[in-house]
């Protein structure tokens, strides 16, 4: 899924400074499950700039709502009541749904509440770690179920580097662990080492973002 | 021959080859760099430039290891995969061959992080053993990683790094393995502190036959103080002194004594890696303190330098076999 | 009427029967403490101390039982994580962290529960003959 987290509240606060009313849109999809903008997060930034504007002596008034999935403009028509009584909308989308904002209400103005990241899973409650680069050429099969591509530091096809030690990566020994250690353990439990014996040639980065912002067309389902 | 380099003519022959390592400046200033060939004249058979090392900006690797060509020394010059993609590798491949650079080490290169400048992007288009195959191609079969054919030739001596002592510990020489099938001609190891390990390490890589297809030379670090010691045992990841070597560096005291112990066992700890079998170098790693590496090749028994051919350095040189 | 400055919330298990308690005496809540009951602790969720400062409240006092204690196991350490998460964000809206506190405490407590409702909200110690200074 697609992991985001709030900006810093100073930073939204500059950005809508002047704005005396606000339309605050969440959405229900991967930023409510990643806890950053969901309904929940919709109140309770809400409320912290409620809070901020009464301390400044600020006039403030602020809608919230959520919209189950705002990168589709299927649902985000059901607010665009609400969009044209504001003076700007923060979204708490990822970056793709506050674009998708941005493209349906041409005439509004629509600031992003989030920093989006990556796209990852969670570890445990409250954790999430980036997992896919979308490279757009999946490699998996080669190295376990592993993506060396995303979670190697220097993106190594024929890692370790001189770096690895204890299966952590000298980037960050603290929070990442060596992919090339991970890949290393993984493809012996699952008696494929011999994979790790051949070269892996260099990679074609045009698949991926490299070769320019990408587009999937799927003639058999257009209208 | 591949390139006629100096450090191929003595490797290919059978003697112990000897190279040290020169960081270019933190700028434009070509004085430094003659300043440090000047204290490693006729001291060693090639000297290593580094390129970025440890991301900190500094002359690029092709200029300084130019100025090193025009001061009549050999030069390697260090290329690493962080800050170039293979269009700018191969460029400055073909600039490096136009002045006279003979010799290339092919390595990834430290993260960004490390560096003074953490807001750059990164590249990362090859890693080492990519960067090895596409040179090796250049040279081999005169084609660039386009498939386009290269006008002129690509006569290069090509290196890798290994480490030793990093994880994972068995599978380390298999990846050494992987950099001699992807054409590395030499090897530079990491540095070494702890014989022992090493030489299980080289036990291993013997075994493999590694040592008859690639020269591997070991990698050697003079410490300057007691206190070095104990940073590079504690602060770098993967590289541990032996007790021993704290207490012999701690008993030396302070200052000109320290670094003379220091030294001593650095000539000391090449003379016994002289002794096992698949080695056939040495690499002496004296950052910032070029100065000493003269009476540390002095004390080891390898001076004077042997005599070799000159480098031809003829628009077509001999192609590759 | 005049917005309560101060809020406390409490759990019904432990604050909830102090209270009850602290009333039997004669004594009563302070005319600006909104006093809020919830059934645990854990009940008590970053918007329900968010929603006190926005109604105007300056100190914002949340009581739960003893860790260990709690009906709902760990009502107590989820409402002190919530607690810190709050006056994190308290602190980038520019507000002391402070302003919001966190006690644990049993249904015997009652004169704790006193002192800390007395000395919510009130200045440091060195600072307290300004304040009387003030009220002059």
């Amino acid at each position: 899924m697609i992991v985001a987290e709030r900006k810093p509240l100073p930073e939204i606060i500059e950005s809508i400074a002047g704005v005396k009313k606000l339309l605050v849109v969440g959405c229900n999809t991967c930023v409510a499950v990643c806890l950053a903008g969901g309904e929940r997060e919709v109140a309770l930034l809400s409320s912290a700039l409620r809070i901020a504007a009464n301390k400044d002596g600020r006039e403030l008034d602020i809608l919230e709502c959520c919209i189950e999935r705002q990168c589709e403009q299927e649902y985000n028509r059901e607010v665009a009541a609400e969009v044209a009584d504001v003076e700007v909308v923060l979204s708490m989308a990822c970056g793709v749904g506050v674009q998708t904002m941005a493209q349906q209400f041409p005439n509004a103005i629509i600031y992003p509440a989030l920093n989006t990241t990556f796209m990852g899973q969670p570890d445990e409650l409250g954790s999430w770690s980036e997992r896919c680069l979308g490279c757009g050429n999946c490699v998996l099969a080669q190295f376990g179920g592993i993506c060396p591509i995303t979670r190697c530091a220097k993106n190594l096809l024929n890692g370790p580097c001189g770096g690895s030690a204890d299966g952590r990566c000298e980037v960050d020994p603290e929070h990442l662990e060596c992919a090339w250690q991970l890949i290393y353990d993984r493809l012996k439990a699952i008696g494929q080492l011999d994979r790790l014996m051949e070269i892996t040639p260099a990679k074609d980065w045009s698949p991926s973002r490299h070769g320019g912002p990408r587009q999937i067309v799927r003639e058999d389902v257009q209208a | 021959m591949k390139s006629g380099s100096r450090l191929e003519q003595i490797l290919e022959s059978g003697q112990f080859a000897v190279t040290a390592e020169l960081g270019p400046p933190q700028g434009s200033d070509r004085a430094v760099v003659d300043k440090k060939l000047g204290l490693l004249d006729s001291v060693c058979d090639a000297i290593n430039i580094t390129d970025n090392q440890t991301a900190i900006v500094r002359m690029s690797s092709v200029a300084a290891s130019a100025q090193v060509c025009q001061a009549g020394q050999e030069p390697v010059m260090q290329m690493t995969c962080r800050d170039r993609n293979r269009l700018a590798i191969q460029a400055d491949i073909f600039g490096a061959v136009a002045l006279g650079i003979r010799n290339l080490l092919c390595l990834s290169g430290d993260h960004q992080v490390f560096g003074n400048d953490a807001a750059a992007k990164n590249v990362y288009d090859l890693d080492s053993i990519h960067l090895l195959q596409m040179v090796t191609r250049m040279r081999d079969e005169g084609m660039t990683a386009a498939g386009t054919e290269i006008e002129g030739r690509v006569p290069l001596f090509v290196g890798a790094a290994a480490n030793p002592f990093g994880d994972p510990f068995d599978f380390r020489p298999y990846r050494l393995g992987k950099k001699v099938a992807a054409g590395a001609d030499f090897i530079q190891t990491q540095c070494i502190f702890d014989l022992p390990r090493f030489r299980e390490y080289m036990k291993r890589v013997v075994d493999l036959g590694l040592h008859e297809k690639s020269h591997i030379m070991a990698g050697v670090m003079p410490l300057r103080s007691a206190g070095a010691a104990r940073y590079i045992n504690k602060g770098v990841p993967g590289i541990s002194v032996p007790r021993g070597i704290i207490k012999r560096m701690s008993g030396a005291g302070k200052g000109k004594a320290a670094r003379l112990e220091g030294r001593t066992i650095c000539a000391e700890m090449i003379q016994e890696i002289q002794e096992i079998e698949g080695v056939h170098g040495v690499h002496i790693m004296a950052v910032e303190w070029e100065i000493a590496v003269k009476s540390i090749v002095r004390m080891a028994g390898l001076l004077p330098r042997p005599e070799v051919a000159p480098l031809d350095l003829a628009p077509d040189p001999e192609p590759a076999n | 009427m005049q917005a309560r400055k101060r809020v406390v919330m409490g759990c019904a298990r432990s604050a909830g029967v102090a209270m009850q308690n602290l009333r039997a005496t004669g004594w009563s809540l302070p005319d600006d403490v909104e006093w809020v009951e919830m059934p645990c602790a854990s009940a008590i969720a970053e918007l329900h101390m968010m929603r006190a400062f926005e109604s105007g409240a300056e100190n914002v006092l949340v009581l739960s039982c003893h860790h260990g204690a709690c009906r709902s196991l760990e009502g107590d350490e989820r409402l002190a994580r919530r607690v810190t998460a709050v006056q994190a964000l308290l602190t980038e809206i520019g507000i002391a962290p402070s302003a919001l506190v966190h006690q644990r405490m049993a249904p015997n407590m009652a004169s704790d529960l006193r002192t800390w409702i007395a000395s919510l909200g009130a200045p440091q110690p060195c600072l307290a003959h300004e304040q009387d200074a003030g009220e002059a």
